[in-house]
């Protein structure tokens, strides 16, 4: 590994926030939020959002009956949901750990706004046409894929958690085309079905309490960005 | 002593004609042990049986039905694309999350070439899995007794199509080294074969087939048993996918920091030519037109693909012999039951065939065959079934009974002179009197006309289709008189008539 590579900083974490003064928990923040990335997490769940507008403004859909018409928006969604992941594990490893005690309620925060953000996306660009299972559905799903995400990555590593939303969507897309039904699939489920609702947030709150209490699975070969 | 006499001896170089291929083979082989397509692996074994093998299962036991789905429309290639990207991005990346590019770069071998070695063990992980895995799921078949010739030529495609996934994801991840360039690259597969999806199904003709899950018009019985598959669409889209691996490979060489100006200035041949092999694929896809084994590309074709694959029909039946293909020998025993009733019920009138015998079914601009008619010919009559156009029991939800209806409704179709078209009013009085005597209901038959295909071709305006119409009617009407009608009587009557009927001189009016 070079020099240049050691001394270069993320974007933006030795600029204003780290040379003004300020309080120590918000520099902090930006410290933590610039080292997963998080701001180019937020451009890209801006793109999926822009995508789903894309997708329901000009009528991507598959031939296939309704089940066909939600592959477009649940890609989306899945697609956010692997950013979310990908942001999820950090450069410093071991050292941070051992240092860092506010780590757990970074992890939790930043997880949770990120989560929100891509909903909040994703409802923006549900406004380009009609959004099958609607608003309600599209959270739930997001929620759920999301903690698919978050369970990979406790497992598998952040350089695999992206695998888990993208696995998940094409488990989806067989049983939406099979006409599967069980719970654990919530996409295949009516958008106020409590079975769905209930098996998503299972997943997500699962996978939020242990990338917030655990963190990611550390790989040694792969912990920089 | 000297320095020189203590240096340890040095091994003589080897020469520079095979030391370069032997430092390859050594960065293949590191690439290989420390590639992270292998973990993948397992993850993909077991989309793939959820995805690719499970619901191909519920099909009759023929190559072509039992593949429709992971082969004809690209299943295996939606399970193994984004997790090929991705990973590929991911390896793709590397030396840019690490900070490792200027190390590379002043390495004594050139970038695009250690990238290229990085690429090469991603792809052979890669296509080495799809190739396992499809052979697994082929040896499962052929284990269960699938009876045809197995689509390999969609197979090369399945391994094309990884190969090109895996250096678009690897070109992502070179280009924008990041954390999210093996999400993103897997998005953009699955969203790839979503638009892939969307156009190829909705286009029957033109460039669209080029899709990889296109299978409009180039997936259907009798490929494979009573004829070969045609290769031309598989080789175009071949064409196509090593253009765009070529391309997305040679683009990496194009920047300054890849090597010397003459290998740059191959980079830029090779991605202009890998374009080039694209677009041309594109175009040639755009020239098929559909011929009755599938999709002809006339620059492509070979004629000696046209040439039905030899076989001695299996027969069965007493009087009345029915003869298939001996791929369908499955089918055998119920299609001469099936056929009995009409048999018995047209049997010893004029034109009656003598025996049923299996005719090739032709390719149609969809994804399936439906509604293509029965024929009697020659002297004596013999009857001829496109098989492989009809419903088969377990396919696409067909049941015994409704093959059986359907059987016995061509033929009846056939017999009255009806052809392709619905028929006369006159032809179809005497159609429904003729099924009502073989054990078809006329309350029955506007549905069974439906699932054949044949109501479809009655209607004369666009728009949804309606359900089938109740069976009443003037031609409804004259039919239950027929029917009504002494079996004699009605047997006398037809063998006055029949001839007249078939050449549309009857009215229905004359019916009695």
């Amino acid at each position: 590994m070079t020099a240049a590579g050691v001394h270069q900083a993320a974007s933006g974490a030795g600029s204003a926030p780290a040379a003004r003064p300020g309080p120590a928990w918000l520099r902090l923040a930006w410290l933590y939020l610039v080292s997963r990335r998080a701001p180019t997490a937020l451009v890209l769940l801006a793109g999926c959002g822009a995508l789903l507008w894309a997708a329901l403004h000009l009528h991507w859909t598959v031939a296939g009956g309704p089940a066909a018409q939600m592959l477009f928006p649940l890609v989306t969604e899945a697609g956010a949901a692997a950013v979310i992941a990908a942001t999820t594990y950090g450069p410093f490893g071991e050292p941070e750990r051992a240092t860092g005690r506010r780590l757990p309620y970074l992890r939790l925060g930043v997880t949770v706004g990120l989560t929100a953000a891509a909903i909040g996306t994703l409802a923006i660009g549900s406004t380009g046409g009609y959004l099958p299972g609607g608003l309600a559905a599209m959270a739930r799903n997001v929620a759920g894929i999301t903690g698919v995400g978050l369970l990979c990555a406790v497992v598998l590593g952040g350089m695999l958690a992206w695998t888990g939303p993208i696995a998940y969507w094409v488990l989806a897309e067989g049983a939406l085309a099979n006409g599967l039904t069980t719970p654990w699939v919530w996409p295949a489920r009516p958008p106020l079905d409590r079975g769905g609702a209930i098996c998503a947030c299972l997943v997500f709150v699962t996978g939020l309490v242990l990338i917030t209490v655990r963190g990611v699975h550390e790989s040694v070969r792969d912990t920089t960005t | 002593m000297t320095a020189a006499t203590d240096a340890p001896v040095r091994r003589p170089l080897a020469p520079a004609g095979g030391a370069v291929p032997l430092t390859a083979a050594r960065l293949l082989r590191l690439e290989l042990r420390h590639n992270a397509m292998p973990w993948l692996l397992p993850l993909i074994a077991a989309l793939f049986w959820f995805d690719s093998y499970r619901p191909s299962t519920s099909m009759p036991p023929y190559w072509v039905l039992r593949t429709f789905w992971n082969m004809g429309q690209g299943a295996t290639i939606i399970d193994f694309a984004p997790f090929v990207a991705g990973a590929a991005a991911w390896v793709g990346s590397r030396d840019g999350r690490r900070g490792t590019a200027d190390l590379v770069t002043a390495a004594a071998r050139p970038r695009w070439a250690v990238q290229l070695a990085a690429w090469a063990a991603t792809a052979i992980w890669a296509v080495g899995g799809y190739l396992a895995f499809v052979g697994v799921l082929f040896a499962v078949y052929a284990h269960q007794g699938v009876r045809g010739e197995p689509p390999w030529w969609w197979v090369a495609v399945g391994a094309a199509a990884v190969l090109a996934f895996s250096a678009a994801g690897f070109a992502v991840g070179a280009l924008y080294p990041s954390r999210f360039a093996a999400p993103l690259a897997a998005f953009g597969a699955v969203f790839a074969m979503l638009m892939s999806s969307r156009i190829g199904f909705s286009h029957t003709s033109g460039w669209a087939q080029i899709l990889p899950t296109n299978s409009n018009g180039n997936f259907q019985p009798d490929s494979g048993m009573l004829y070969p598959w045609l290769p031309d669409l598989p080789i175009a889209r071949i064409m196509f996918l090593a253009g765009i691996t070529v391309a997305a490979l040679c683009l990496l060489g194009l920047p300054a920091a890849a090597g010397g100006p003459r290998l740059r200035r191959a980079a830029a041949v090779a991605t202009v030519a890998g374009l080039a092999a694209a677009g041309a694929a594109a175009g040639l896809a755009g020239t098929a037109r559909l011929g009755p084994h599938g999709l002809v590309i006339p620059a492509l074709h070979d004629a000696a693909s046209d040439r039905p694959i030899a076989n001695v029909p299996d027969c069965e039946g007493s009087g009345f012999r029915v003869c298939l293909n001996p791929d369908y020998r499955p089918e055998l025993t119920a299609v001469t039951a099936a056929l009995a009733p009409v048999v018995r019920e047209v049997a010893g009138l004029p034109g009656a065939p003598t025996r049923a015998t299996q005719v090739a079914a032709a390719y149609s601009a969809g994804e399936g065959q439906g509604g293509q008619a029965m024929t009697i010919s020659g002297r004596p009559p013999v009857l001829g079934m496109p098989l492989g156009a009809l419903g088969i029991p377990g396919a696409f939800g067909w049941t015994d009974g409704e093959v059986a209806g359907q059987l016995r409704l061509l033929f009846v179709h056939a017999f009255v002179g009806a052809g392709t078209s619905i028929g006369t009013p006159a032809q179809q009085a005497v159609q429904a009197a003729l099924l009502q005597g073989a054990g078809l209901p006329i309350a029955r038959q506007p549905n069974l006309l439906a699932s054949a295909g044949l109501w479809s071709l009655a209607r004369t305006t666009g728009g949804p289709a309606p359900g089938p119409p109740p069976a009443t009617g003037p031609v409804y009407a004259v039919a239950r008189r027929l029917a009504a009608m002494s079996a004699g009587a009605r047997h006398a009557w037809l063998a006055a008539h029949l001839a007249a009927l078939r050449a549309d001189h009857l009215t229905l009016a004359q019916l009695p």
